[in-house]
């Protein structure tokens, strides 16, 4: 079991959805409006008067086996538009849950 | 969820809202009444006190003064202005404008009621009058007869006059000039002296001869019967064979002493058509009624009309105010649509997206039709400043579709999805958006509280700008980005043919890109010589206001010229017709542009109100012309009504006085006119400084036509009794007058009765014998014993000149000189050129002279308009301050106002227009207008400083990144002004100055916001930053 933590640019919202949906991944945790700024380039998403965009985050947690696949398709979305921002950070996590 | 969100998230529901509010609007649209102007609430009301047998010097005394004491205290009066003839006072109390007329009728009612008892007890109780705007005829018809001229004024009464009246909306229909049918019995002075008869006693006798008696109730067996005694004349021949008395055992009859005429009325107006006879019906509409229906229910029932007409009847149109009303409005509808498709080639020109240029050409109509709903509900109707107002908001309103929309297509080209895009690139330029429309608010709420004349036709140009601009600024937060998300493609597919012609295109603006980054580069470079070029060329604009003349409300050409024309008075009748038909001849031959001249001359009857309102008298010609269309001649209203104001005076030296007046009259049509009042109690001073005054001002240069108010004295003859004479003869003063009276103007017997209407029967003198002093000398005066003694034993007829109307302003008597500005005159200077005549004038203490007419309605409405501006420049800076968190942003964006005040100038003067009311409204909208691209580019230079940029790159980048945009918003305005401001159609002078205004002041400010706004902000920031910098260290 991993936990995905995705932030993204707001627009991304519909593409990201695919992605979990294309690997059964049903269940998420979703922020809408979360503010954020990367550490290799691109435009920060603010919800300032300079950086008027916001990021949304998502976090997930999946089964071992899918996270190359949905990293993959993150990736492809990330890379139709490079400068919009996405990123996935794949963090460990324990079995148990209520 | 924001309402873009939800917009573009639900395209159905957003689609069918803005369906819905187009057909609300379309059905407003067929539902809208259409006229010239928006209805002005009427500001007179008229009193009328009639007090017969008084001279205008006892009526001024006993009536006039004490009528405009008690009516002086009113409240919301302007001018309280009189006029007292013998006979009658009239009263005019004009009212400021905007006020409740009906409450102010009522507080003259009361006021009347408390003076009842002061006022002499032979004047009659005063009559309330109101007039106002839908008092002006609809229609004239001119009626052209031969055979049937005698019987003409019945004719059109039962066949014409009445149907028409019949039609909903019509109010009165007036017959004026058609002569009216009258028995006269022409008496044989000598005759009556050798059978001893009075022109009384025959008028008896007639009267007991023409008369049906019932004869009271018979019982036959079981019925009861009415006997009735049938006496009246069943044809005015009957009455010559009546016996009106006996002399030496023999009867006399009529016909031995007079000769009986069924002919028509002796001094009647008489109207002529083209050169022949006939009569004109003045149709007017019942308040609030659609002018432009009524007038064409008219035209479809007159065919079916003169049908029932005698064959030698030909009906003619003198004034059809909805033709005028027709041409203005299909030439505004003509410039609406240039302007719209004008600002939609701009737009594609910019963006090149088919798709895109297609939102916009969407939005525009949808924002412009909720126009018409506020029309309706507020009661408004179609009119010359509705429509114009929707011209003039095209240009501006899709400023927010614009901004949007490139910011949506920035948002896809860098790869976002339409839909997405659609909703974050709106969120980003919201707050924009709206402040940009709280600028155009903030200029156009403030219009709709102008007061006067001006504010009721700004009201609507206010309120509809307002309401169409805040629909649009909705209809781009959602309707634009809703459609956007339906529309764009992430990939667009051009066409191929367009995508060669663009691509020029594209490469054209790209260059200017870099033409600007430079320009702009090397402007903030050298600010300092920027500024201070600047501040010279706006000091030198300045002068311009000394090469631009001012004026109130442009002239107007509507194609209809009044003409008045007095002899010297007195003159007759015959003598006025035949020079009448020598001008008619005359200018039917100079001006072939007349399409149509009606002229009336002679004294209007009695019961004839219409005529009587008007000018009227044996020395008088009134005169409608009718000229071609404005677009289907060469000489302008102006040229023509000079032109033959120069030939009255040139060839008809015996014309005392003349008035050529073009088009309806009122400060919003026809002509511009300085009036010099004269205000003094002493006539001789008065009429001679007048005199003096319009002698001078005939020399200035500007003035086509100069007119002085009073009349000349007229002669008269007075008969004036001896009283110990009469009272030798067994007389009193009343009963002699009365024989003079009824042999001279006629006694009426009875009337004369035919197919229900009634006809008077006048005995008097044969004309023949009433031709001279002597005539009247003559006449035979009887007592009660009757015997008889001639006027000229017991009276003495002397001449004497009668008083002249006396015409009072304000409580106290005034003479005013009218000076008609000729063509291209323009007000101020003619102003300027009475103040230097009036100061060569010696005028004594007790006199003065002020300054009227349109002038004093100018200076009120500047005042009225300088005073708003401050208004608006303060909420303008408000706004923006709010917008920017900053006192010093919107102080550096205001400095692009000034400049538009330089374009405005220069604007005016290359087109040699003049400053007028429609010119400053121009500049306020200005204030609101071009303050938006300040905003637009400060903006993003304060983001661009906030993501780190210095101050120069801040300035140069957002310069360049902002160009585009600001020259779209700035080009689609000026764009959407050419129409308004190269209009030549008919009713286009009233806004070419308001379209030269903006647009050339909105071509000047964006260079001013391109160049100068960067230079002082990059200043102004600097020094910003060294302080803080100083503060910190």
């Amino acid at each position: 079991m991993k936990a995905v933590f995705i932030s993204f640019y707001q627009a991304f919202y519909d593409e990201v959805m695919e992605a979990l949906e294309k690997n059964q991944i049903t269940g998420f945790t979703f922020w809408e409006e979360v503010r954020g700024r990367g550490s290799r380039g691109g435009e920060p998403h603010l919800g300032s008067h300079a950086w008027p965009t916001l990021n949304s985050a998502l976090l997930t947690f999946v089964p071992d086996h899918l996270v190359d696949k949905l990293l993959e398709d993150l990736r492809k979305a990330d890379e139709s538009a490079p400068k919009q921002g996405l990123r996935a950070f794949v963090l460990e996590a324990e079995e148990r849950t209520v | 969820m924001s309402i873009y969100q939800s917009a573009v998230r639900k395209p159905v529901t957003t689609a069918l809202i803005y369906v819905a509010l187009a057909v609300i609007g379309i059905f407003s649209l067929s539902r809208l009444a259409v006229d010239f102007l928006p209805s002005m609430s009427d500001n007179t009301i008229l009193v009328m006190t009639t007090y017969s047998g008084a001279s205008a010097a006892d009526i001024e005394n006993n009536v006039t003064k004490v009528l405009e004491g008690t009516l002086s205290s009113v409240s919301n009066l302007k001018h309280i202005t009189t006029q007292t003839k013998e006979n009658s006072s009239l009263v005019v109390l004009e009212f400021e404008y905007g006020i409740d007329i009906a409450e102010a009728t009522n507080d003259v009612r009361d006021k009347l009621n408390l003076i009842a008892d002061y006022l002499p007890e032979d004047a009659n109780t005063p009559v309330i009058f109101k007039f106002g705007t839908d008092d002006i005829p609809v229609m004239i018809l001119s009626v052209q007869a031969k055979e049937s001229m005698n019987g003409l004024y019945k004719i059109l009464d039962d066949r014409l006059a009445s149907p028409l009246s019949r039609i909903k909306g019509v109010g009165t229909v007036s017959i004026s000039g058609a002569p009216v049918r009258e028995i006269q019995v022409y008496c044989d002075p000598f005759k009556l002296e050798a059978y001893n008869l009075t022109v009384e006693g025959i008028a008896s006798t007639i009267a007991y001869e023409n008369r049906n008696t019932p004869g009271g109730n018979l019982d036959i067996g079981s019925e009861t019967l009415t006997i009735r005694m049938e006496g009246e004349f069943k044809d005015p021949g009957e009455m010559e064979n009546i016996i009106v008395g006996h002399f030496q055992g023999r009867n006399i009859f009529l016909n031995d002493v007079a000769r009986v005429e069924d002919t028509i009325q002796e001094r009647s107006q008489e109207t002529y058509i083209d050169g022949v006879q006939g009569g004109t019906v003045v149709i007017q509409k019942q308040a609030g009624s659609n002018t432009v229906q009524i007038c064409k229910k008219i035209t479809e029932k007159l065919p079916e009309l003169e049908k029932n007409l005698p064959s030698d009847i030909t009906i003619g149109v003198v004034m059809d105010s909805s033709d005028n009303i027709n041409r203005v409005i299909d030439s505004l509808i003509q410039t609406i649509m240039v302007t719209l498709i004008l600002v939609v080639l701009i737009v594609l020109f910019f963006l090149g997206r088919w798709r895109a240029t297609l939102i916009v050409a969407i939005v525009i109509p949808v924002s412009l039709v909720a126009a018409f709903i506020y029309l309706l509900i507020s009661g408004n109707t179609l009119n010359i400043i509705s429509l114009s107002s929707l011209s003039i908001a095209i240009g501006m309103v899709v400023d927010d579709a614009i901004v949007a929309l490139e910011n949506i297509t920035r948002h896809i080209e860098r790869g976002t999805k339409p839909k997405s895009a659609a909703i974050y690139a709106t969120n980003e330029v919201s707050i924009s958006i709206i402040a940009s429309t709280l600028t155009l608010l903030a200029v156009f709420i403030p219009l709709t509280m102008v007061g006067g004349m001006s504010g009721e036709i700004f009201s609507q140009l206010g309120w509809i700008v307002a309401i169409i601009s805040s629909v649009s600024t909705i209809a781009a937060l959602t309707l634009t980005p809703m459609m956007s998300s339906q529309l764009l493609k992430l990939k667009t597919r051009k066409t191929k043919g367009f995508d060669k012609f663009y691509g020029h295109v594209e490469k054209a603006l790209g260059a200017l890109d870099v033409v600007y980054a430079k320009a702009l580069n090397w402007t903030v470079r050298h600010r300092i010589t920027v500024i201070l070029a600047s501040a010279a060329v706006f000091v030198a604009s300045l002068f311009l206001f000394s090469v631009v003349p001012t004026e109130f409300f442009p002239q107007q050409d509507n194609a209809r010229l009044q003409l008045t024309v007095k002899l010297p008075i007195n003159t007759r009748s015959e003598i006025t017709k035949e020079l009448s038909f020598r001008i008619h001849e005359q200018f039917r031959r100079d001006y072939p542009e007349i399409e149509a001249m009606t002229f009336t001359v002679g004294q209007a009857s009695e019961d004839n109100l219409y005529g009587q309102l008007g000018d009227n008298g044996s020395h008088i010609m009134t005169a409608n012309i009718r000229l071609s269309l404005k677009t289907e001649r060469e000489r302008s209203i102006q040229e023509l009504s000079d032109a033959m104001r120069e030939d009255l005076r040139k060839y008809y030296p015996e014309i005392r006085t003349f008035n050529v007046g073009a088009g309806m009259g009122g400060p919003t049509g026809g002509e511009t006119t300085v009036d010099l009042e004269i205000y003094g109690n002493d006539f001789a001073a008065t009429d001679a400084i007048a005199s003096q005054l319009a002698e001078l001002m005939e020399k200035v240069p500007g003035t086509s036509q100069v007119t002085v108010s009073r009349d000349e004295y007229s002669p008269e003859y007075l008969v004036d009794f001896d009283r110990e004479k009469l009272a030798e003869h067994g007389l009193n003063l009343s009963t002699a007058s009365q024989f003079v009276r009824n042999r001279i103007n006629g006694a009426t017997a009875s009337y004369y009765r035919e197919e229900g209407d009634e006809y008077n029967i006048k005995v008097r003198y044969a004309p023949e014998y009433r031709e001279s002093l002597d005539d009247i000398r003559n006449i035979l005066v009887y007592n009660n014993q009757g015997q008889a003694v001639r006027v000229r034993d017991i009276a003495t007829i002397g001449e004497t000149m009668q008083p002249p109307t006396i015409e009072r302003k304000d409580r106290e008597r005034i003479v005013t000189v009218t000076c008609v500005a000729a063509k291209g005159a323009v007000l101020s200077d003619l102003v300027e050129a009475a103040g230097q005549q009036i100061d060569k004038i010696d005028i004594p203490s007790d006199v003065m002279i002020g300054i009227a007419g349109s002038y004093e309605d100018q200076q009120e409405s500047f005042a009225d308009l300088t005073m708003l501006m401050m208004l608006i420049l303060i909420l303008v800076y408000i706004v923006m301050a709010a917008q920017f968190e900053s006192f010093t942003s919107p102080f550096i964006i205001m400095f692009s106002v000034p400049f538009a005040l330089t374009g405005v100038l220069a604007g005016l003067a290359v087109s040699g227009t003049a400053l007028g009311i429609m010119s400053m409204v121009g500049l306020m909208m200005l204030f609101g207008i071009v303050v938006k691209n300040g905003i637009v580019l400060i903006d993003y230079i304060v983001l661009c400083r906030e993501r780190g940029m210095s101050v120069m790159d801040a300035v140069v980048t957002s310069g360049r990144s902002r160009l585009r945009p600001i020259l779209m918003t700035a080009l689609t305005t000026i764009f959407g002004m050419v129409p308004l401001a190269v209009g030549r159609g008919v009713g286009a002078e009233m806004w070419n100055g308001l379209g030269i205004t903006v647009a050339s002041g909105l071509t000047v400010s964006t260079f001013v916001t391109l160049f100068l706004v960067p230079a002082i902000y990059s200043l102004s920031a600097e020094r910003g930053e060294k302080r803080k910098k100083r503060k910190n260290s």
